[in-house]
């Protein structure tokens, strides 16, 4: 067994390289080994059902052994990895048909089955080193999914990775901090020494630490990198990105606070308010902010893929929220909702990558009435919203419905009241979705738009089916995550296949009752409604307009601009931008750089020659010197 | 057997659509200058159950209510076609009739009928609220008895009033 | 078993006898106070049935006609999830956070149905509704979790329990109460607050487009809307009831104070709705809410 956690892992890296091979005897071949390799890795993934393993050392370095371990908590992670993965992989299949060329194709498939097993790599990994490697891989092989969207990608995978490497700066000083204090960075090892430090070093360290998981995780103010990144993104890759890849930064937060650091630690060291350690009440109000202000943004946006972008900012944001509750009921609602959001987001980004695939826009205002057109994309993109926009039988709502009694239950009323906010914004945004691209007018382009293939359909439905199965059967995924929260000495709370018994939390919840009552009432409504007389169809121009008849030459529907009233209320908040006072900050950066390399590369021979002899100088007194110098 | 049940469910019907008449808010002549008063505290015609509704698809009663010019034809017969079966037309003043002091106009329609199915006319240059509430007296008199079947003539005559349509319209 | 056969059909039927009843009320009342002798009082029974026997319904697609359909169905769910008096219903399978979000299914349905349609009105109409959802749902939820906080449980069934013996919400939270009248007024969305509707602007907005039997199944889902939203009223803020009649007189006499304000007030624009709320409600709830955790 301890053999195939190493084999798990190397998996999908064996795959991507065997996949370009593959690639250049045929593109058959290439996509069945992608394929293949995804799936064995899934299988794999599988057998670590609920199996805990502390510590498989696989090498070291430094000094320090380089660990895998698993836990039901990692596979809960590990799940949506190689799920994910998976089923975006058999996506693109026909997706990504329409690139010409045929290396660049090669290579989109080695990259994507890198980026799965880098980040099987972070959540297998038992110590820093380890997690550290993964990440930097991830965080390259990931970029470089991201320019493969063509022109604007470019800028965006840019701002991507100019982002991350800061993030990962902060990472290795704080794990380089770390090492120097404890020589090893296995995480027992650091939990210990932790255990011991003095409260200024843990909090220098968490911080670091947190920094470079909330810029992958996209917590406001660190968010600015998503939008761009996620929707210039190909469209399979953008499901992988928002679902699973955000995630990262949310297991890393979890690993920090309640792995390295326990809570009953935190507690002691620094000062609580609500009960909560001060840090994990910042990181509350971060992510409570991220929840309201990406709503916002995301209610104006006129562009799909973006729309659903900040809608990941804002849905990280609960995760997050949960994450750092601290209480057993608000972490796992936060891990719930880490599973919840992959699987409604992945479904949302595949769902609109369906349309794109078909009409070739993601501008909201170009699209519309493609429901009659594309009947099955349209249910399972209902389904998708559904599930965000928090609404029971559907799974987000049942992890949401977690965090808010956690937070009820603890009395942080102001982070509840933004949470609740960015839920009711959702509405919103996904009623702007749906409407735009599948109700409405259909314009008269796309009067021949099909379907998409079978291929393209069979993952957008396993995730619609996923939002009905986690909804009504919460347990399914409390199992794994009750188990695993019990190794980080969390009270384990109750709970029942379909939902909540009373004393959980302040309220019980039996999700299954609401999906029969619902089902029921629908049945009985229908018969009632089909009695009636008969139902006419009219055409879609067959409009009351004030007796004007309308023509197929003009979009009547409105779907410019839909929330634009809302937008002249929120415009003060709106017209604030991180953003700026980054460029701000990048702008005076760039002068300063500028006046100062000027003065060093002046373009005159001689000053570089007198570098080099300064150069060689002090070489040689070093040498001469025997190191003495410091 | 059947038959009956049937002929008896559109008694029932008959009776429930009389009592409860909507009709659309579409003026299109002056006439419905004499509306609001009806509508309002002293003649009140909500005790008959009427009410004023704004869309063709939700009303019964299509009000011409007055002069009707070429222009507004158009969109009379495009409100018409959208409501729903049964649905019934009444003729509202001298204009409607006959043309009125429009009667020589080259851009006024003389006579509704020839176009859409009037099931009641309403005479006078305007009619008073008192007339009007006694044309819809009579209107639910015609529903109760089920000769208020204008939208069965559209139905019935189409070619005859496309073809008259068509000729204003061109 | 046969018993909660009897119950699962009876309180969708009660409820929209409660909320048939309002709308007779409203009717007469709105014609009383206009000096109107108004229409009989069986009138919107005539509406009804009128409706729902239209010879001809046209239908824009599926969605459209499954609109008023998942709207009703939407709407009888949350029916269960609020106590009556002597039955508490499904309470114990979805809290009051439940609740909130079941009520969401019947505006979910109803926009949806609407959206089918290439109707400018239509997308306005529901472009309006959403917004003045987002509007009133911030106060909403501030004197929700007063509420919760108050009585230290998420359960209705126990928060009408707590009420018991006249120690009603609106006595122990005065402010939270008036803020929830207003919250629930503008749910209503009668005057000023029927923005969405609006039949001069926008010509009843998502409705334009339903006529026949679709506006039938609106109109009884609106029914249950009021019944709905006013029932929760009673049951957060009045002690619920301990029999049907008290229940029946509390909820009219919310009702009627209602339509009262329906006919003194005009239209607002719907980004002046969105603020209204976001400023004078939300301030008091805020107060409220700080009261009670101060105490």
């Amino acid at each position: 067994m301890n053999m195939s956690l190493e084999l798990l892992l190397a998996t999908p890296f064996i795959g991507g390289l065997l996949t370009y091979i593959g690639g250049k005897v045929h593109r058959w071949v290439r996509n069945l080994i992608a394929v293949l390799f995804s799936l064995a890795t899934v299988g794999e993934m599988a057998m670590y059902y609920n199996t805990t393993f502390k510590g498989v050392v696989w090498g070291s370095l430094f000094g320090s052994n380089l660990v895998l371990q698993t836990n039901p908590i990692t596979w809960l992670f590990l799940f949506i990895v190689t799920a994910i993965s998976l089923l975006v992989i058999v996506f693109s299949i026909d997706d990504m048909k329409k690139e010409e060329d045929e290396i660049v194709l090669d290579s989109y498939y080695m990259q994507l089955l890198f980026v799965e097993g880098a980040m099987v790599g972070i959540v297998l990994a038992g110590d820093l080193i380890t997690f550290f490697m993964f990440w930097e891989i991830m965080s390259w092989t990931s970029y470089f999914l991201i320019v493969h969207g063509g022109k604007k990608s470019m800028a965006a995978g840019y701002k991507y990775i100019i982002m991350s490497v800061i993030g990962a700066y902060a990472m290795f000083i704080a794990i380089a901090m770390l090492y120097a204090k404890t020589h090893s960075l296995v995480y027992s090892d650091v939990a210990l020494a932790l255990s011991q430090a003095s409260p200024s070093f843990i909090i220098w360290t968490v911080v670091l630490l947190s920094v470079g998981f909330f810029v992958k995780a996209a917590v406001m103010p660190l968010h600015t990198w998503l939008p761009d990144a996620h929707s210039e993104a190909p469209s399979p890759v953008s499901p992988l990105l928002s679902g699973v890849l955000i995630k990262m930064g949310a297991y890393g937060l979890f690993i920090v606070f309640y792995g390295l650091l326990s809570v009953n630690l935190a507690k002691n060291i620094m000062p609580s308010v609500f009960s909560t350690p001060i840090l994990l009440y910042i990181i509350q109000w971060l992510a409570a902010l991220s929840i309201v202000l990406a709503t916002f943004l995301a209610i104006m946006q006129e562009d799909a893929k973006r729309l659903l972008a900040y809608s990941s900012v804002s849905q990280i944001g609960y995760v997050v929220l949960g994450l750092a509750t601290g209480t057993s009921l608000g972490v796992a609602g936060g891990l719930f909702h880490a599973l919840n959001h992959a699987i409604f987001k992945g479904l949302l980004f595949l769902a609109v990558g369906a349309v794109i695939y078909r009409t070739g826009t993601r501008n909201m205002s170009e699209l519309g009435g493609l429901v009659k057109k594309m009947p099955f994309t349209f249910t399972a993109l209902l389904l998708g919203i559904i599930a965000l926009a928090g609404v029971p039988p559907l799974n987000g709502f049942v992890s949401k419905w977690m965090i808010y009694e956690a937070l009820i239950q603890k009395k942080e009323v102001f982070l509840l009241i933004m949470a609740f906010v960015g839920s009711t914004g959702a509405f919103l945004y996904v009623y702007r979705l749906i409407h735009s691209l599948f109700l409405g007018q259909l314009p008269e382009k796309y009067e021949n738009v099909k379907d998409v293939p079978i291929l393209m359909q069979i993952p957008i439905w396993i995730l619609a089916l996923s939002t009905i199965v986690y909804g009504i059967f919460p347990g399914l995924a409390m199992d794994v995550i009750v188990k695993g929260m019990k190794l980080f000495g969390f009270t384990p709370i109750a709970y029942n296949l379909f939902g909540f018994p009373e004393g959980t939390a302040m309220g019980s919840l039996t999700v299954i009752n609401i999906a029969a009552v619902l089902m029921t009432a629908f049945v009985a409504v229908f018969i009632i409604f089909i009695l009636f007389p008969k139902t006419r169809q009219v055409s879609q121009y067959d409009n009351y307009a004030s007796g004007q008849e309308l023509t197929p030459d003009f979009k009547y529907n409105y779907s410019f601009g839909f929330y634009m009233s809302f937008g002249r209320v929120i415009k003060p908040i709106l017209s604030m931008s991180i953003e700026r006072v980054y460029n701000y900050w990048i702008d005076a950066f760039k002068i300063f750089g500028d006046y100062y390399m000027r003065r060093i590369y002046t373009g005159n021979l001689e000053t570089y020659n007198s570098y080099i002899v300064i150069v060689v100088t002090i070489a040689a007194a070093a040498v001469l010197l025997g190191g003495k110098l410091w | 057997m059947e038959k009956m049940t049937q002929d008896q469910v559109r008694t029932i019907a008959n009776m429930l659509r009389k009592r409860s008449l909507w009709m659309i808010h579409y003026c299109t002549g002056c006439g419905a200058m004499e509306l609001p008063p009806t509508m309002t505290s002293r003649y009140d015609m909500s005790r008959l159950g009427l009410a004023p509704f704004v869309t063709s698809r939700q009303a019964d009663i299509l009000l011409i209510t007055g002069y009707l010019n070429v222009k507004t034809l158009r969109r009379v017969i495009t409100v018409y076609e959208q409501m729903l079966d049964p649905k019934y037309v009444i003729g509202f003043g001298s204009c409607a009739l006959n043309g009125g002091v429009y009667w020589d106009s080259y851009a006024v329609i003389k006579q509704l009928d020839r176009y859409i199915p009037a099931d009641l006319y309403i005479a006078g240059c305007m009619p008073r609220p008192e007339a009007i509430i006694t044309a819809f007296q009579d209107l639910m008199d015609l529903i109760d008895s089920g000769k208020a079947d204008g939208y069965k003539r559209y139905k019935r005559d189409l070619a005859y009033y496309k073809e008259n349509q068509r000729k204003v319209l061109g | 078993m046969v018993s909660t056969i009897l119950i699962a059909i009876c309180v969708p039927l009660l409820a929209f006898a409660i909320g048939l009843t309002f709308i007779m009320f409203k009717l007469k009342i709105t014609a009383r106070v206009q000096r109107r002798y108004g229409p009989p009082i069986i009138q919107p029974i005539y509406n009804l049935l009128k409706l729902l026997l239209k010879e001809d319904n046209i239908s824009h697609g599926v969605i459209f006609s499954l609109g008023p359909i998942i709207a009703l169905a939407g709407s009888i769910l949350a029916v269960f999830f609020i106590p009556i008096p002597g039955l508490n219903l499904l309470t114990g399978s979805g809290d009051l956070i439940a609740l909130l979000y079941i009520m969401a299914i019947g505006s979910l349905g109803m926009a949806l149905g609407a959206g089918n349609t290439a109707n400018p009105n239509a997308s306005i109409g529901i472009s309006r509704a959403l917004t003045l959802m987002f509007g009133y749902d911030l106060p909403l939820v501030i004197i929700v979790i007063s509420v919760i906080l108050q009585y230290h449980t998420t359960n209705l069934a126990d928060i009408v329990a707590a009420q018991a013996n006249g120690h009603w919400t609106l006595w122990t939270l005065p402010l939270s109460a008036i803020v929830g009248f207003v919250v629930t007024y503008g749910a209503l969305g009668e005057h000023p607050f029927d923005i969405i509707t609006a039949p001069h602007e926008v010509a009843t907005g998502p409705m334009v487009e339903y006529g026949g039997k679709h506006l039938g199944f609106l109109m009884i889902n609106h029914m249950f809307h009021i019944y709905i939203e006013i029932a929760l009223f009673v049951d957060l803020f009045l002690g619920g009831a301990s029999n049907l009649f008290w229940f029946y007189i509390k909820m009219f006499g919310v009702f009627f104070i209602m339509m009262l304000c329906d006919e003194v007030f005009l239209r607002f624009k719907i980004d002046d709705a969105v603020r209204f709320f976001w400023k004078w409600p939300t301030v008091v709830a805020l107060i409220s809410l700080i009261i009670v955790l101060v105490k």
